[in-house]
């Protein structure tokens, strides 16, 4: 693929530059530069200008990337450009795939995206969605795969909150892929297809407000679809500012509960989207819950390996290396329960911490007033 | 011994490093010898930037090795010493001399796996630690219990421990606190034989010479810190900033000195000189002045600071300063950092280089002009600033830089201006009563200058590096010594 300008300053920025490698959660699982920001941008400048053919390690070091952002948020020229190592990464990425070099890991997740719509390469039956009923509602609600396939629990904790506030809302039957991860994996063709697929279903329910667990998939419907042409014409919130809302209607109300809790914030809402607040607000809701800080928040955050779907258990096993990060930081804050935003970030976090771990349905479900 | 990647004994060796660290952590890819074949020096920058299109190459290690600690340190230099392959240490890779390359192949062995916090004592007011760590990270981790090294240079995000010691690494703050070398208490080392000690456990004894001289800024070449014990500082309950600008730099230059001699304890003074001040300054701050611009700060108990202010803005109006006031002043400190990143640091296509070097006060002001005179007046194409960082009782260190927009295409042509600036400059500073390197080190760029600048006490150095490691493995090719 040809280099953009974009993609070419960003490289001509980084390439000598380690300022934010030590925000970078890559490079402190084997300690490499190839897996720093710094490194990627030297050897992406040999394929790009210095006419070099990408070789395997090199291919390795582009897909051992979060995707996290970090290196962006500590990015110092950010009145400049913040300049933006995610977006090489993906450009880098498709180029990859394009010219048929894709490691073979990752072609399968993409093979068991197009076949079973998750890249678990679970059969659709076993989902959470697959025995649901869609019926007419205002709201749709929609799980993402780690909900859908390996937490169903947070959907159900979700399901029972709005269940409890008389809300209407419908869900997706065998509810369909995104195209996020096909995506981020460098597939984008394919990915702008399943986007397709998912709105027609979404259209399709005449639902006007949208309402997501899964972090990627808002990211998705609130980024990546306008910029492909493709945007969806009503509202889109996630879980925590859905819950906001019926905390501030008066339709939720929470019980007393004291302890401190800390909020895993979120790559993919955080970072992309800027959704920080919402959560915090809903966690403090509960009368007597103090709101801890871990060390690194907000912008700052430690990375859950929202996009390291590549890094789970059956690839690289590298996703409880992050989340036991976040778990020593929850502990040094003394937090007493941990909330999470995305399934990927339980599975992550709860591997490595005896404090307990929720997302923020399940909190607030845990903590209904139903006297109210 | 030199070991083709083809070769039998190239997979016999690799077998020997994997067993010691484990097989995830040695690599002989590609993509990591590509990297770990650029540091922060101008020089493996340029030439990696000019691939594709010039026949230049860059040296590259044959193996990176990431051990855990002393003891895998310890049984790579034993292996090391049996096959005579060279080991150059790898940190961070921020240094700008060109001290971690690996210019003569063999060993990278990157530190960073050492990032342990072993132990904070509040009591002793000491940090014990693995010298891999990243400064940020280790800030980050005592900046939660209120306390801090006080050692902030441009390059905490990215510099290990370990490296500030090597190239003996100072920070904003070393007007008051000191240079990373009178940060340290103790420290564990691996001689380039493999043997571990242990310097003795606190540093002002009248036991006979210090050890932990030997290594502090020895880039590596006597052996590799592994542990280090640092002090620590509370953090200060006030710290405030004043900006001003002054006629010129000299009289800026007398400014600082008195802040000093006054013995006001000033945690920064930072000078510019006037062509800085308009090039720099006005960049990166957005400030539009004529003159030299200074900012001063001072730190800890806020009633102390409050009257040292007031007498370090006496001295600064008694040499008619203009005042910017205190909100410039903290303006700098919150974009001390902005300085070294892009798009406001030099970089290429540019040629640059810092000519960092100390003097005393009777002599600083002629090194300046010295460096200057000759940067401008022997290449014209090139440009000069200067600004003055770190204070002494005794004198100060000039951070002069040079800069070339449009720097020969043909980079062995871009070498020898290159090099020919730096031995020019530098031969004008030694002249005037300046030194090579004050906080920089001197890694490859400065290496064939460095006997120049000993003279007759190169000999001792060198019998000291020849006693420590008689194969001459350790980082060859650096400090002025050879392979």
């Amino acid at each position: 693929m040809k280099i953009t300008e974009k993609e070419l300053n960003t490289i001509h920025a980084c390439r000598y530059c380690p300022m934010c490698r030590h925000a970078c959660p890559s490079e402190f699982i084997n300690y490499k530069e190839s897996d720093t920001p710094r490194g990627r941008a030297m050897l992406l400048y040999s394929v790009y200008k210095g006419g070099k053919p990408f070789e395997e390690s090199t291919i390795d070091a582009i897909y051992n990337c979060f995707l996290c952002g970090a290196c962006k948020s500590w990015c110092e020229g950010q009145e400049i450009g913040g300049y933006d190592i995610p977006e090489l990464i993906k450009f880098a990425r498709r180029d990859i795939v394009e010219q048929g070099l894709a490691p073979q890991s990752v072609a399968n997740i993409r093979n068991a995206l197009l076949a079973y719509d998750n890249t678990f390469g679970i059969d659709k039956s076993l989902s959470y969605t697959a025995s649901i009923q869609e019926k007419q509602a205002n709201i749709l609600y929609l799980l993402g795969e780690g909900v859908n396939y390996k937490h169903p629990e947070i959907a159900r904790a979700f399901t029972q909150v709005l269940d409890s506030c008389g809300e209407e809302y419908t869900l997706l039957k065998d509810e369909p892929t995104s195209g996020k991860e096909l995506d981020l994996l460098g597939y984008r063709e394919e990915a702008k297809d399943k986007a397709g697929r998912l709105l027609k279903r979404i259209r399709a329910t005449g639902c006007m407000t949208v309402v997501v667990s899964d972090p990627l998939l808002y990211d998705a419907l609130r980024n990546d679809y306008p910029a492909w042409g493709t945007s969806f014409e009503g509202e889109v919130l996630h879980v925590s500012e859905y819950l906001l809302r019926l905390l501030q209607s008066g339709a939720l109300r929470l019980k007393p509960n004291p302890g401190k809790v800390t909020l895993a914030d979120s790559e993919f809402l955080g970072r992309l989207n800027k959704i920080y607040e919402a959560p915090r607000e809903v966690i403090a809701s509960v009368p007597g819950v103090e709101v801890v800080e871990m060390q690194w928040h907000h912008e700052y955050m430690q990375s859950a390996g929202e996009a390291a779907f590549t890094f789970d258990d059956r690839v690289f096993d590298r996703g409880k290396d992050l989340g036991e990060k976040i778990s020593i930081k929850a502990e040094e804050a003394q937090a007493d329960m941990i909330v999470v935003l995305s399934a990927t970030a339980k599975q992550h976090i709860s591997a490595t911490t005896t404090l307990n771990v929720l997302d923020i349905a399940e909190f607030a479900y845990q903590n209904i007033d139903k006297k109210g | 011994m030199k070991t083709a990647k083809t070769s039998y004994m190239f997979d016999m060796l690799l077998f020997e490093l994997r067993d010691i660290v484990g097989k995830d952590y040695v690599s002989v890819r590609d993509s990591d010898r590509e990297v770990y074949s650029v540091d922060y020096f101008w020089l493996p920058e340029m030439c990696h930037d000019r691939q594709g299109r010039s026949n230049i190459t860059r040296p590259m290690a044959d193996f990176i090795v990431h051990p855990a600690d002393a003891e895998e340190v310890s049984k790579i230099l034993r292996i090391a010493n049996n096959y005579k392959i060279p080991v150059t240490a790898w940190g961070g890779g921020s240094g700008s001399q060109g001290g971690a390359l690996p210019v003569f192949g063999g060993i990278i062995l990157d530190t960073k796996r050492m990032d342990t916090i072993y132990k904070i004592d509040e009591l002793s007011m000491t940090v014990e630690v693995g010298t891999g760590i990243i400064h940020e990270i280790l800030e980050g981790e005592l900046k939660q219990r209120g306390f801090s090294t006080m050692h902030d240079p441009g390059s905490a995000r990215c510099a290990t421990v370990g490296g500030f010691i090597a190239h003996r690494g100072t920070g904003v703050l070393s007007t008051k606190y000191g240079k990373i070398e009178d940060m340290i208490v103790n420290m564990e080392v691996v001689l380039p034989t493999g043997d571990i000690i242990h310097t003795l456990t606190v540093p002002k004894t009248a036991c006979g010479p210090d050890l932990n001289q030997i290594f502090i800024g020895a880039e590596g070449t006597m052996g590799i810190v592994t542990k280090i014990t640092l002090t620590i500082h509370r953090l200060p309950e006030k710290r405030e900033f004043r900006a001003f600008i002054f006629k010129d730099l000299e009289t800026g230059l007398r400014v600082g000195q008195r802040l000093v001699s006054e013995n006001l304890q000033p945690a920064v003074i930072r000078l510019y000189s006037e062509n800085e001040t308009k090039e720099v300054i006005k960049k990166v701050l957005g400030i539009e002045k004529t003159g030299a611009y200074m900012v001063y700060g001072f730190d800890g108990n806020s009633e102390m600071v409050d009257l040292q202010l007031k007498y370090a803005y006496a001295i600064a109006m008694s040499e008619e300063g203009e005042d910017l006031g205190a909100e410039l002043g903290a303006q700098w400190w919150e974009n001390r950092y902005k300085f070294f990143f892009p798009p406001y640091m030099y970089r290429l296509p540019q040629l640059f280089g810092t000519l960092d070097t100390v003097a005393s006060y009777s002599n600083i002001q002629n090194v300046y002009n010295a460096m200057k005179d000759v940067v401008e007046k022997q290449y014209p194409m090139a440009r000069f600033i200067g600004h003055f960082s770190h204070w002494f009782p005794w004198g100060a260190m000039l951070y002069g830089r040079f800069i070339i927009d449009n720097p020969p295409e043909d980079p062995h042509e871009a070498i020898y201006l290159h090099n020919s600036i730096w031995n020019d400059a530098l031969r004008a500073a030694m002249a005037a009563g300046g030194v090579l390197n004050e906080h920089h080190g001197i890694g490859l760029k400065l290496s064939r200058l460095t006997p120049e600048l000993y003279g007759n006490a190169f000999q001792l150095l060198r019998n000291i590096k020849t006693t420590l490691d008689p194969n001459s493995i350790m980082n060859p090719g650096k400090l002025g010594f050879g392979v």
